[in-house]
């Protein structure tokens, strides 16, 4: 009896199931097992801002109902975490000592929020936001017209600031070096986009680098941030926002091919056969550039599930990024970014 | 706004795991909080090996009647045994599972490939937290019990007290370790984020005082035995029904009382029926293949009019069959089994208090009726742990039993004189003047052996006709109604065990707009018909769900009534399932009222 072929996607974000949505229609019969460290279906993460707005259901953030899984015959499991790859058997040992076999994988397991080793011993007094529960924690931690201290000030942290500053909070920025990921901004013109953030409500500090982060006392902001000029910032949470590095602690003896994320060719194939990487995850090969780069936003990373999909379906397109990198000051003279403009239903 | 608090967990794991004692101390805690309990083992066979344990519990700040259709949470302590389990999991549900096992796990074999994507997954290292806290794996199951009490925000006293109560009697060190492992998995539900809707609201405070116990079925006899006053008890050994003289082995040597373990079921009824002809309030319990022995000594309980109480708890049949499956598939036998025209009461309680206050009326009915009286429950209601509040008002000693009709010993004394309501005056050998004959032979009044046609169809007629006034015996409900009043669509007729199961549905059809009701019928023989039949004159259609293949209720009530019923069989030998309940409503509710009687399978609806 033929057995259908076993497609395995690692991650549970846009990438990871765009592209099962699209080997589902192009390979009806292939069996699909999406694998994911996290407890929910796939929920709407850029939507997670709106814990301010009091969407505090995370119901209300799914991008499918439990019975699309079902409909469409994709096992998802979650609470599982890789372990280590072997391309050569074409296995995954799972963190519960189960070893699971593909035919062809799909690495999409995204990236995480990148804090800079002067502040790891802090770790434990910051507060991230990258997934529904530390959402929550933030919007309960932030007290009535409170402070959220942002370091750094990534386009993701930019974009929670609009909300958490729309919904009568205050947002202080300590500027990085990193203020602005994945966008460099020419030094010529940081001083206009610094002043579109002002603009924007954000209170915009450039203390130098954090020394140090204690927690406050009971009758005070429950943080204050320390710098190396001596200053001080007081506030209810802070937050780290660096940017993102791909998550591959799992890939180590895998023999894949990295710099800093996993890097793939424009068909978004890995040097290992049978295994592609699509989304924060990956680095592709740009002729232009002559250099492997990271594509940020979520059209990209959609896009980059697709051709994925497309590739481990029989195909050889290339990936072609969009236009998700442009931050720009408006004519208003406040900031924008296609990157905000989200809508994974559309 | 309080929490609504209604909520089924399932702990499932191998024999071995600790499932069923973990099961006991959740429920044990959660009745020492002051929440409503029900609950229910599944259990395997055999006595060894790794067969599959199963510990259901209902919670609930309001009043229930059986287990629920689907589980809110569901523990697994051995994935194999649980996957299958999975799907009764409802929605939204928690599935809690060791993300840190023993061994290796082949592909397909661990649990978290097999939820389903509503469920909301806890991934606990429940192996390595029980190794950090206790400094072996033995205790995984405690620590997946602290871990649903922090999980939930339960009363961690209440839950510390119930372990303590559970290894009273072995080393302090057994419990010093339970409490550690069950700390070790409070903290770490205390400290996990609950993405699942369980809602667990506080207990609802009760308006009358009384001592609040968590019984079993079995259980609930043996009180109800020893609050009757209980003299003497004679059993053999036989699932489920043991519990039943395991309590009272336990219990009767320190009030006074006597119970011999007897050589077979024969034995255990002769003595029985000796006994009660003694003047001793007697009883023996057994299950169907015990009863089938027992079916020629009942029937010369019936002929010599002695009082006796025989509880029997159905399993799956026939034969050895399924020992520790659950079945409503005796009915004949208690009712009708035996040679002759051997009329006797039959009482199937329906909840586990019934099951105490059934156990104590019949030892007075079998008195005031000189007859055997059986009381059927089952295995789910044999094992079937509720809490049971008792009042402390009921009084089941003996009252006047000595003294029954018209003429005194002494005076031309006729044990079996034929009266206006067919009771005959009893007295106990030893008593001056009582000297008469007690025998299996056809009889006269004196107790002579008789074979006269006359004699024997009066004596028929007595031995019947003094049941009539069985069914207005003061003290049992031995039929009620619960639901719509009035004409309604759809009426349940249920007994026994299942009649938890049939009031559910009936609730939940009623919510759908659905006008229907449910009685519940306690006596089943003699057949209390007025009720039964008015209440069937009120339905479109009567529906009669039971444990068996056959319909053995249903044959009853039709053959008694004449009326048309809808059966609704299920014999899979697990507990009634409310949902396929409910699908025989709606589909009842859709139709006419249909001319014959009729199979109902829902499942093919």
């Amino acid at each position: 009896m033929p057995t259908s072929t076993h497609h395995v996607v690692l991650g549970n974000g846009i990438a990871g199931n765009h592209a099962a949505d699209v080997i589902r229609k192009r390979d009806p019969n292939s069996r699909i097992t999406i694998i994911s460290a996290g407890a929910l279906l796939f929920y709407n993460r850029y939507d997670l801002p709106n814990v301010f707005r009091g969407r505090h259901q995370w119901v209300d953030y799914l991008v499918h109902p439990p019975e699309y899984y079902e409909s469409q015959n994709i096992t998802l499991r979650r609470k599982t975490r890789v372990v280590e790859l072997e391309p050569q058997a074409q296995t995954l040992s799972l963190a519960h000592r189960e070893t699971l076999h593909y035919d062809k994988l799909l690495i999409a397991t995204g990236g995480h929020a990148y804090i800079p080793a002067r502040l790891l011993d802090d770790v434990g007094l910051m507060h991230s936001f990258h997934n529904f529960r530390v959402a929550m924690q933030v919007q309960s931690a932030v007290r009535k017209n409170g402070t959220v201290i942002m370091l750094g000030g990534d386009v993701m942290g930019l974009d929670l600031a609009r909300t958490i500053i729309a919904t009568g909070h205050r947002v202080i920025v300590a500027l990085d070096n990193r203020t602005f990921w994945p966008h460099e901004i020419a030094q010529s013109e940081r001083a206009r986009y610094l002043q579109a953030l002002e603009s924007m409500g954000l209170d915009v500090r450039d203390h130098g680098k954090v020394d140090h982060i204690e927690a406050g006392n009971s009758k005070g902001p429950a943080r204050q941030v320390f710098f190396e000029d001596g200053s001080e910032i007081r506030g209810d949470v802070v937050m780290p926002f660096f940017g993102l590095v791909p998550t591959v602690d799992f890939l180590a003896t895998s023999g894949i091919d990295m710099e800093r994320g996993i890097l793939v060719n424009p068909q978004l194939q890995t040097a290992r056969d049978n295994i592609w990487a699509a989304g924060d995850v990956c680095q592709i090969w740009s002729a232009t550039s002559n250099a492997y780069r990271f594509y940020y936003g979520y059209r990209n990373v959609k896009m980059m599930g697709e051709v994925a999909a497309y590739n481990m379906t029989g195909e050889q397109s290339p990936f072609e990024s969009t236009v998700d990198e442009a931050l720009e000051v408006t004519s208003k003279g406040l900031l924008h970014s296609p990157f905000w403009e989200y809508d994974q239903r559309g | 706004m309080a929490k609504q608090t209604d909520i089924q967990i399932s702990i499932c794991g191998s024999a071995g795991d600790g499932t069923i004692a973990v099961g006991d101390i959740f429920k044990r805690a959660m009745a020492r909080a002051g929440y409503r309990v029900i609950a229910f083992d599944h259990y395997p066979a055999e006595i060894r090996g790794f067969g599959k344990c199963i510990s259901r519990t209902r919670i609930s700040n309001n009043q229930v009647y059986s287990m629920k259709s689907y589980s809110d949470v569901l523990v697994s302590l051995n994935d194999l045994h649980a996957i299958p389990h999975v799907g009764e999991v409802r929605d939204y549900g928690a599935i809690i599972y060791d993300s840190a096992p023993m061994s290796a796990v082949a592909e397909g074999a661990h649990i978290s490939g097999h939820l389903m994507p509503g469920h909301l997954p806890y991934a606990l290292p429940i192996r390595e937290l029980s190794e950090l806290a206790t400094g072996a794996n033995r205790s995984r199951n405690i620590v997946a019990l602290g871990f649903i009490a922090g999980l939930y925000q339960l009363p961690q006293q209440a839950f510390h007290q119930a372990i303590a109560a559970k290894f009273e009697a072995k080393a302090p060190a057994v419990a010093d370790t339970a409490l550690a492992a069950f700390d070790s998995g409070f903290k770490s539900g205390s400290s996990t984020y609950k993405f699942d809707d369980v809602q667990v609201g506080r207990p609802r405070a009760r308006k009358n005082g009384g001592e609040v116990r968590m019984m079993t079925g079995n259980g609930a006899i043996a009180h109800g035995c020893l609050e009757a006053g209980i003299e003497t008890f004679f059993g053999y050994p036989i699932t489920p029904a043991t519990g039943i003289m395991e309590r009272l082995a336990v219990e009767m040597p320190r009030r006074g009382g006597r119970l011999v373990q007897t050589e077979d079921e024969i034995a255990a009824i002769s003595a029985t029926i000796g006994a009660g002809y003694a003047g001793a309030r007697a009883a023996t319990a057994t299950s169907g293949p015990g009863l089938a022995l027992m079916a020629e000594m009942l029937g010369l309980g019936v002929m010599a009019e002695v009082p006796a109480v025989v509880f029997v708890s159905q399993r799956g049949g026939p034969s050895t069959g399924m020992p520790t499956k659950t079945e409503q598939s005796d009915l004949n036998l208690a009712v009708w089994g035996g040679h002759g025209d051997a009329g006797r009461i039959v009482l199937a309680p329906t909840n586990v208090e019934g099951c105490r206050r059934c156990a104590a009326r019949a030892f007075e009915m079998a008195e005031k009726f000189q007859v055997p009286v059986i009381v059927l429950i089952d295995l789910y209601l044999s094992n079937r742990y509720e809490t049971v509040f008792l009042q402390g008002e009921d009084n089941f000693l003996p009252k006047n039993w000595q003294r029954v009709g018209s003429s005194a010993p002494g005076d031309n004394y006729r044990r079996y004189e034929l009266t206006a309501d067919g009771l005959s005056p009893r007295c106990v050998p030893g008593e001056a003047g009582g000297i008469h004959t007690a025998t299996g032979l056809e009889h006269d009044e004196y107790g002579r052996p008789n074979d006269n046609p006359d004699v024997h169809s009066l004596m028929s007629e007595k031995r019947h006709e003094k049941l009539r006034d069985a069914m207005k015996y003061r003290g049992i409900n031995f039929t009620k109604r619960f639901g719509d009043k009035g004409k309604i669509d759809v009426g349940l007729l249920a007994w026994g065990s299942t009649f938890g199961e049939a009031l559910e549905a009936v609730l939940l059809a009623r919510e759908e707009g659905i006008r229907c009701a449910a009685m519940k019928v306690v006596m089943i023989s003699p057949l209390p018909s007025r009720p039964i039949l008015r209440f069937c004159n009120d339905c479109q259609q009567v529906l009669v769900p039971e444990l068996n293949y056959t319909g053995q209720f249903a044959n009853l009530v039709s053959g008694e009534l004449g009326r048309p019923v809808v059966r609704v069989n299920h014999a899979t030998g697990a507990p009634m399932d409310i949902n396929y309940l409910l699908t025989a409503i709606r589909n009842a509710a859709k139709k006419k009222l249909r001319s014959k009687t009729t199979t109902s399978n829902p499942t093919k609806a």
